[in-house]
């Protein structure tokens, strides 16, 4: 609708793991679009809201503690904030946190002249003893509360009533009293703001700017260096730099007026009473038991999702992709047979075979969000945190990596929870080495062919490898390529908390419908070419072009044992990785229990455990490769990432198979 | 010349490096107590061997190769000085003399034991960071004392020169690293009255310009002899009160918007010997870095 443009503009502020999404969802239902903050690889939400003739545009913006630029976060929430002006705000509160929560609200209400809050995890805060009063609250802060809990669908009517009721009577606009009002701060505020005008500080308002200066705010300090003519400057740096405290005096002063409205308003568990969380932590976040906790729960989540998943993958591939595959080639021969490839071998053998995996995908991000709204995966980076920081990296990216052991994809957009650049980049450039399940089900195949009953041995040995590939990688980037400075883990662990189905469904199916959208596109096309390329000029894929490059690739198949029709299928993964076994069927025999034997006959022992080596190291899937490309922001890194792995795996794959025949194991 | 003597002058060059570079070849005999011609006979030596670089009236510093083996002499040197006073009970004075001597004999297998045998500290007892095994030496942020203004309330964190007579002064005022003092006034030749705790102290000039300290803001009533310790020190299930934040400002904004501002609440939770702490603040639980934690003074809560 056009319409929608005009209409008026709320954003929704908070701190990460306040809810902010679920409500976002509620108000949204499904007409939501996301995206980037311009250049920014931060996830944007905006979603329009219809209710009772009303339409009304939302914006979620990104979690942050304060707005402070500490993190890109941060600088996004205020930026939008102070230049775009939303016409009002709601900021989603904790009621289990409310300390903190408030912190954040002392500082929106310098920015954000229309305030409403919406309290929200208010059982959360019961579970633990708390209770908060939302009327001594809004009589506190002249700011209309509105209770929820958000993941149960409660109070949302009242939240959209309290929304809609801020825009048919326009309340006279809040006078702002700063929270410095009455303190010695007072007057080093109004000394720098008098030092400025409202030029230098624009769009940002000078007293504001004057305070974030006093906070030792880094953007502002350099924005304004760079406005304010030098002699001011200097006037206004040695001010500053008798004030280093300042910052510490302001968020003093923040806490004392939250904890000023705090002593009306919220009643607390008598002290010395331990809560739930915390009993439980003492179990899931000790070194050894929280470990002993992981693994089970880890161990737990695969075999539901495999158990589940991997039978309605099969019934698909073989019910539906195979039986539409022959029914193209068995009973569309009216076709050109160029266009009956392209529909068997390139869409639905490899587009269709990917999507067949879709399935055991969403149970996965089903799994992972359930353990995520229950607040368990904040554990598991505590947990693994002492175990990433030989590698280089903290805790956090082990969540990351983690999701990549569903697929690749979400691992790298999911290295958007670290805040420090440098261990973003390391974990996107480690990730593609995390075993996807299109890559299991690889290995899970030509194991079972090759080895029979020792399938299980070497299937685990080699995701054992390229685990401990990926630790080597991690620590030897870090050390030698990134310069082994390692950012400060600091993170709050959410209360645990009763999963809600709603929130786990949708996150699931946005991060399945984000997979499909790209299985649609960039797989289609890769696709495409890749089978086009195996078809022409010849007709045939043993006479195409993908088949010379194959021969022509031969010497370097040699070294390890491998064939041109191996390194074609190795070439093949590139599409998606379940391709491999596709090509192969294609290369060597068309069912499956001619494709086994045809394994056998084809590699060694020694070679095949080189093939799996080759595979599981090889370079990632397209899509993958895509989405290092947008989240490192660089063809360079892209292209390292290429490269590195490529070498990695044709290398080890070629000393094991040497190895092997050197010692003369399974040639 | 040995390389003992090499290592003393590196070390040297290291620690004036931290106030100006270049270092002037007059103040490193100053501090090595030799004579002039005898620094710029060394410096001619150490430039040959490409520990450091030197320009005869500028002054020299360290290459990258110099600054490397000038760290791990300062590691060795300020370990063992922590093993000294509180393993072996010495004195400041004569434990940093014995260090001086005991940092050029020790091999790394030595200097692995006493880095697990001493854990959590971070500063060695005159409060300057321990670099760790990679050479990395933690930022402080700190100012003379004599760098701060009548009325200021400032936490003391390291004795910049370690002099025996500089030492053994500032231990008989029974000031030390952590302790919080606020400015009474400023007198002639740069003295200064403190307030420390119930105390009243003067300072001579020149030992006010050895205390380095970085400003303290809290609650008057906490302001007391009582000592400051770095919040990794806690042990599971103790409380403690916010005091100051240690350090460069780096992570000074996040620390603070989490709720670890002066006069807070905090409990330790989790706290085993590496990885990560798990602390109670503002009602829920924050994982904190080592790094991070080392910075954070707080102030026990007796029971």
């Amino acid at each position: 609708m056009a319409s929608d443009d005009d209409a008026p503009v709320v954003a929704l502020a908070g701190l990460p793991n306040v809810g902010k999404s679920t409500v976002f969802n509620l108000l949204t239902g499904l007409s939501q679009h996301v995206g980037n903050w311009p250049g920014k690889t931060i996830e944007q939400k905006t979603g329009v809201l219809h209710d009772n003739g009303l339409t009304i545009q939302l914006v979620d913006l990104p979690g942050t503690y304060s707005l402070t630029a500490n993190s890109v976060e941060e600088q996004i929430a205020r930026d939008y904030l102070v230049k775009e002006k939303p016409d009002l705000v709601v900021a989603v509160l904790n009621a289990a946190s409310m300390e903190r929560s408030l912190y954040l609200v002392a500082e929106l209400i310098e920015l954000a002249p229309r305030l409403v809050i919406a309290l929200n995890m208010t059982d959360v805060a019961r579970q633990e003893g708390t209770k908060v009063d939302a009327k001594a609250l809004e009589a506190a802060l002249n700011i209309t509360v509105v209770p929820m809990v958000a993941s149960r669908n409660q109070g949302v009517k009242d939240l959209v009533k309290v929304i809609g009721q801020e825009y048919s009577q326009p309340t006279v606009a809040r006078v702002v009293r700063h929270i410095e009002s009455g303190s010695e701060t007072e007057a080093d505020i109004s000394h720098i703001a008098r030092l400025l005008t409202d030029e230098d500080t624009a769009p940002y308002p000078r007293h504001w700017a004057a305070t974030k200066l006093l906070e030792g705010d880094e953007q502002i300090n350099r924005l304004l260096r760079e406005r304010v003519s030098e002699a001011r400057w200097s006037e206004i740096d040695s001010f500053l730099k008798d004030r280093e405290s300042a910052a510490i005096v302001i968020a003093g002063l923040r806490f004392d007026w939250v904890r000023k409205i705090l002593l009306t308003a919220q009643e607390k568990p008598p002290i010395g009473q331990v809560s739930i969380t915390e009993r439980l932590d003492r179990a899931a976040t000790h070194p050894l038991f929280g470990l002993i906790i992981l693994l089970m729960v880890m161990g737990l989540a695969f075999a539901v999702v495999y158990g589940i998943g991997v039978p309605v993958q099969q019934f698909l591939q073989v019910s539906v992709v195979e039986r539409m595959q022959a029914l193209v080639f068995g009973e569309m021969t009216f076709l050109p047979g160029w266009l009956q490839g392209l529909l068997g071998d390139g869409i639905l053998g490899g587009v269709g075979m990917v999507l067949t995996f879709v399935p055991i995908l969403f149970l996965f991000f089903v799994a992972w969000g359930f353990l995520e709204d229950v607040g368990y995966t904040a554990r598991v980076a505590f947990v693994t945190d002492r175990y990433m920081h030989a590698i280089g990296l903290h805790g956090k990216s082990s969540l990351p990596l983690m999701l990549g052991f569903g697929c690749n994809v979400p691992a790298v957009m999911g290295t958007r929870i670290i805040e420090s650049r440098r261990a973003r980049l390391l974990t996107v450039l480690v990730a593609p080495l995390i075993p996807c399940t299109g890559r299991m089900a690889v290995i899970a195949v030509i194991a079972a062919a090759l080895f029979g009953g020792r399938a299980i041995l070497v299937t685990v040995g080699v995701i054992a490898l390229s685990l401990v590939v990926l630790a080597l990688l991690g620590f030897f980037l870090n050390r030698f390529v990134l310069g082994g400075k390692r950012a400060a883990l600091m993170m709050e662990l959410p209360l645990y908390h009763s999963p809600s189905p709603r929130t786990i469904g949708l996150g699931a199916w946005q991060r399945t419908a984000a997979f499909i959208k790209r299985a649609g596109t960039v797989i289609l096309i890769v696709s495409i070419v890749v089978w086009a390329l195996s078809y022409f000029p010849g007709g045939s894929i043993e006479e195409s072009y993908l088949a010379d490059i194959g021969r022509w690739l031969e010497p370097v198949g040699k070294l390890m044992g491998l064939n041109w029709q191996a390194m074609v299928a190795l070439l093949t993964s590139f599409v998606a990785k379940e391709n491999t076994i596709a090509t192969l069927g294609v290369l060597l025999g068309q069912n499956e229990a001619g494709l086994n034997e045809a394994l056998r006959a084809m590699l060694t022992p020694a070679a095949g455990i080189a093939f799996l080596v080759a595979q599981v190291l090889f370079v990632p899937c397209a899509a993958t490769v895509a989405c290092i490309r947008q989240e490192t922001g660089s063809w360079r890194w892209m292209a390292f990432s290429l490269g590195l792995q490529l070498v990695l795996s044709l290398g080890l794959a070629i000393v094991v198979f040497q190895v092997a025949k050197l010692v003369g194991v399974g040639v | 010349m040995g390389s003992e003597r090499v290592e003393e002058y590196l070390e040297a060059i290291f620690k004036r490096q931290a106030k100006e570079t270049p270092v002037s070849t007059s103040a490193l005999a100053e501090d090595l107590k030799v004579s002039l011609p005898a620094v710029t006979d060394m410096m001619k030596r150490l430039q040959d061997s490409g520990f450091i670089e030197y320009e005869p009236n500028k002054g020299v510093s360290l290459t990258g190769e110099g600054r490397q083996k000038a760290v791990s002499i300062v590691r060795r040197h300020r370990l063992w000085e922590r093993f000294l006073t509180d393993i072996l009970g010495l004195k400041w004075d004569k434990a940093h003399e014995e260090a001086c001597r005991l940092e050029h004999a020790t091999s790394p297998e030595t200097e692995d034991r006493l880095a697990s045998l001493i854990g959590d500290a971070d500063t060695c007892p005159h409060g300057h960071p321990i670099p760790d095994k990679d050479g990395n030496v933690p930022e402080q942020g700190v100012r003379p004392l004599s760098d701060f203004k009548s009325r200021q309330k400032v936490c003391i964190s390291a004795i910049a020169r370690e002099d025996a007579v500089v030492l053994r002064k500032v231990e008989k005022l029974g000031l030390k690293p952590g302790s919080v003092v606020s400015i009474d006034s400023k007198g002639s030749g740069g003295s200064m009255k403190l307030k420390f705790g119930d105390r009243k102290l003067v300072v001579e000039g020149d030992i006010a310009e050895d205390l380095l300290a970085t400003p303290f803001v809290g609650e008057e009533r906490e302001v007391s002899a009582e000592e400051a310790v770095p919040i990794s020190a806690l042990r599971a299930g103790e409380s403690a009160v916010v005091k100051s934040y240690a350090g460069g400002r780096g992570m000074l904004g996040r620390c603070l918007s989490m709720g670890f501002t002066p006069g807070s609440q905090v409990r330790m939770i989790e706290n085993y010997r590496r990885g990560p702490i798990l602390v109670s603040v503002c009602g829920s639980e924050v994982a904190l870095g080592r790094e991070i934690a080392g910075r954070i003074m707080v102030s026990r809560k007796r029971p």
